[in-house]
């Protein structure tokens, strides 16, 4: 079998008493879409920004590529966190900066590219996330559909070696959800390597190779989503399945 | 034409002049304190833990003592101790600026604790180093939302820096002063004064408005500040 | 948006360039109480002027020294003259006990009288002027102000309230608003005032005895009060130094 591009093994993390992960482990190969679903307060967010030390786990182990992070020391984690996109729920965009320049500042200032060079691929990645006529527009001017395509287009410009996407419709109006999940199945046809957490269940059960459940801060079971919502072994995420697909197969 | 007014339109070009002194000052103090003012505000948001209560002894020691004792305890203590020799004018705008680096750095403090936590999690999972977030992402935007309490402590120097006459600095205030002794004019040469230093006052305070306006973000609401 | 800082570094700038004294030739700084006239005080354009400082004048061009004239704040002159922010006062100062244990003085060039300035209408003499319940004017840091503090207040025991001013003049402003009963100052200045503002008169001096007026340097600078004392005993031969009393002092 093929070695896993990313592994974490026993994160824990907890704020005062209460413990958020409880030694959560998981790996995702190349190519693969990985869905974290589970209620809210589970730890799925806390263990995506745990991934890439935006949170520092106060246990556990990553790998990227086979290779260990230790991510006390500075430029390693500077240089791990260009390869580990992600996206968050409230997008995140630099306020002061047009969409543009949002997707050009990284690559100006830690890719260390030429203004030029950074115009060019922040145009490309804008105009393949649909946006190729707003890129002068700040982003108080964009709609929220519109500017987590920014941000996505802003991580794809770092050449990730995976994504990390941290509820990325939870905070949108419905309509404008569709427009964001399409880019993200793009995405995933062309071989990006994604871990989400999302309640779409319906995206999830059509394009997830893997479905992870979290609870309480473990991972309850995971499985391919023809398994864990049709026939899951563990009653609690039978439980919340048919929940979920109860509140969210109609305003899809 | 009355005397009074002969005597201020008299001194005009002589106050004017000191009005020019007094811009120096205070433009050369708030120049001089932002440029400490700002790593303070991010050391005491950002630095290591030892260092943010120096930061609030440094903002507390200075917002704590009257002008006039520093201006003294500077020109006349730390400066012969010291043995330099620095001139009034050189001393007016380094205590004035100290003075105000306390003042600016909390205004940037607060403008930068205002932004969304996002903002630095954004640029951090972009590979950014603390250093180029805070250069980059954070101090555009919160020097952005500081314009107004720059404004607010513009007029406060201007207005500070009258005191500097004391150490024989020729602002307005001191020229002001000098003219009225020779000429016995008191009331119509003060309020003479009083009027320039309005008139400066409005025009820093517009000047820093139209800067406001000027690289404000589009789209995006102040009325929160 | 750079543009203010690069205000900033522009105005940081100009008070680097405009603050070093040029080291090139040694200017003698005078020191002066531009409060004080007729002994010093500056003109309509702002030069400084007064007998104090035409005198000096001469005295440098035949000595052979460059001197510039430059307003202090009285009260801390002598502080001034000891930091080396000035190097001489030429401004009417008394030559006291007091100051003779910090700086050397030029042989006297002047005698004073003290004297007591009241509103014209007033019908008072100086006794009355005195008077328990009276306030009276002083130029603050001046010798007449220790005086009338130690001998008249403390020793006689006289039951007037002293008022400190900044200057001579602005303790005259006072006597004509009525705010204090009468001021005490130097003959030349009162006289200086007769004469520009009628409404007040010198009601006779108060029993302090007549001080000589004297040039006041560092006790090291011995060379340099040797040029001085050269200087002002030839000036005040000539010609010049008649026309300078006419000038300034006694005008009419």
């Amino acid at each position: 079998m093929e070695e896993p591009i990313l592994k974490v093994e026993g994160i824990k993390k907890r704020y005062g008493k209460k413990e958020i992960l409880r030694g959560t482990s998981l790996s995702i190969r190349r190519g693969e879409l990985k869905i974290l679903i589970g209620p809210s307060g589970a730890g799925k967010s806390t263990l995506l920004q745990c991934i890439n030390f935006l949170v520092r786990p106060d246990a556990g182990r990553v790998w990227l590529e086979g290779k260990e992070i230790h991510h006390a020391q500075g430029r390693e984690l500077h240089h791990y966190r260009q390869q580990v996109g992600m996206i968050f729920q409230d997008f995140n965009l630099f306020d002061h900066l047009t969409a543009l320049r949002n997707v050009e500042i990284a690559l100006v200032k830690v890719r260390r590219m030429s203004r030029n060079e950074a115009h060019d691929r922040a145009m490309a990645e804008l105009e393949r996330v649909g946006l190729g006529d707003h890129v002068q527009k700040y982003p108080a001017q964009l709609s929220g559909g519109q500017k987590q395509r920014v941000s996505i287009a802003r991580a794809l410009a770092m050449d990730p070696k995976v994504m990390l996407l941290d509820e990325p419709t939870s905070a949108l109006d419905p309509e404008l959800i569709g427009e964001v999940l399409a880019v993200i199945r793009d995405l995933g046809e062309l071989g990006m390597t994604m871990l989400m957490a999302t309640h779409q269940i319906a995206f999830a059960q059509a394009l997830a190779n893997e479905i992870v459940f979290m609870e309480d801060g473990l991972i309850v079971e995971a499985g391919p989503p023809e398994k864990i919502f049709g026939c899951a072994e563990n009653e609690r995420t039978r439980e919340f399945c048919s929940k979920v697909m109860e509140l969210y197969t109609d305003n899809r | 034409m009355p005397e009074s007014l002969l005597a201020v339109l008299d001194a005009l070009p002589y106050l004017l002049e000191g009005s020019f002194i007094t811009l120096v000052v205070v433009l050369g103090a708030m120049g001089f304190g932002f440029c400490l003012a700002v790593p303070l505000a991010v050391a005491q948001v950002y630095g290591p833990r030892w260092l943010r209560p120096l930061v609030a002894l440094y903002v507390w020691f200075f917002r704590g003592i009257p002008l006039l004792v520093f201006l003294f305890l500077f020109y006349f203590g730390l400066c012969t101790a010291l043995d330099i020799n620095l001139s009034a004018f050189t001393v007016a705008v380094v205590v004035l600026g100290l003075i105000s680096a306390a003042y600016q750095s909390q205004i940037f403090r607060g403008a930068i604790m205002s932004l969304p936590e996002g903002q630095l999690k954004a640029a951090r999972a972009l590979g950014m180093s603390d250093a180029k977030a805070i250069l980059f992402i954070i101090l555009p935007q919160a020097l952005r939302l500081s314009i107004p309490g720059w404004s607010n402590e513009y007029s406060i120097i201007l207005k500070d820096s009258a005191v500097t006459y004391a150490l024989g600095v020729a602002e307005i205030m001191a020229r002001t002063h000098f003219v009225a002794t020779r000429t016995y004019q008191h009331m119509p040469l003060y309020a003479a004064a009083g009027a320039i230093f309005l008139v400066l006052t409005w025009l820093g305070i517009r000047g820093l408005r139209y800067l406001e306006e000027k690289v404000r973000i589009p789209g995006y609401s102040h009325h929160e500040f | 948006m750079r543009k203010p800082w690069h205000l900033a570094a522009v105005a940081v700038l100009c008070f680097f360039l405009l603050s070093p004294a040029d080291a090139a030739e040694k200017v003698y700084i005078n020191g002066i109480d531009a409060n004080f006239p007729p002994f010093a005080y500056v003109d309509k354009k702002g030069v400084p002027d007064g007998f104090d400082i035409k005198a000096l004048d001469w005295i440098a061009k035949d000595q052979g020294f460059k001197v510039k004239h430059q307003p202090q704040d009285w009260d801390s002159i002598v502080p001034s003259l000891l930091a080396r922010k000035i190097d001489i006062v030429a401004s009417g100062m008394s030559i006291t006990d007091a100051r003779k244990k910090q700086v050397n003085f030029s042989t006297p060039y002047w005698k004073i009288k003290q004297v007591l300035v009241a509103k014209k209408d007033a019908r008072l003499t100086v006794e009355q002027a005195l008077a328990a319940g009276n306030r009276i004017g002083v130029q603050r840091g001046t010798t007449e102000a220790k005086w009338i503090d130690e001998n008249l207040i403390r020793k006689k025991g006289l039951k007037f309230q002293l008022v400190q001013y900044d200057s001579a003049p602005m303790a005259i402003e006072d006597v004509l608003n009525g705010r204090i009963a009468a001021a005490a100052m130097d003959d030349a200045p009162a006289m200086d005032a007769v004469s520009k503002k009628k409404a007040v008169k010198i009601l006779g001096t108060f029993g302090m005895p007549d001080e000589l007026f004297g040039y006041a340097v560092r006790k090291e600078d011995t060379a340099f009060l040797n040029r001085i004392n050269a200087g002002l005993t030839k000036l005040m031969k000539t010609p010049y130094w008649k026309e300078l009393v006419k000038t300034y002092i006694n005008k009419k």
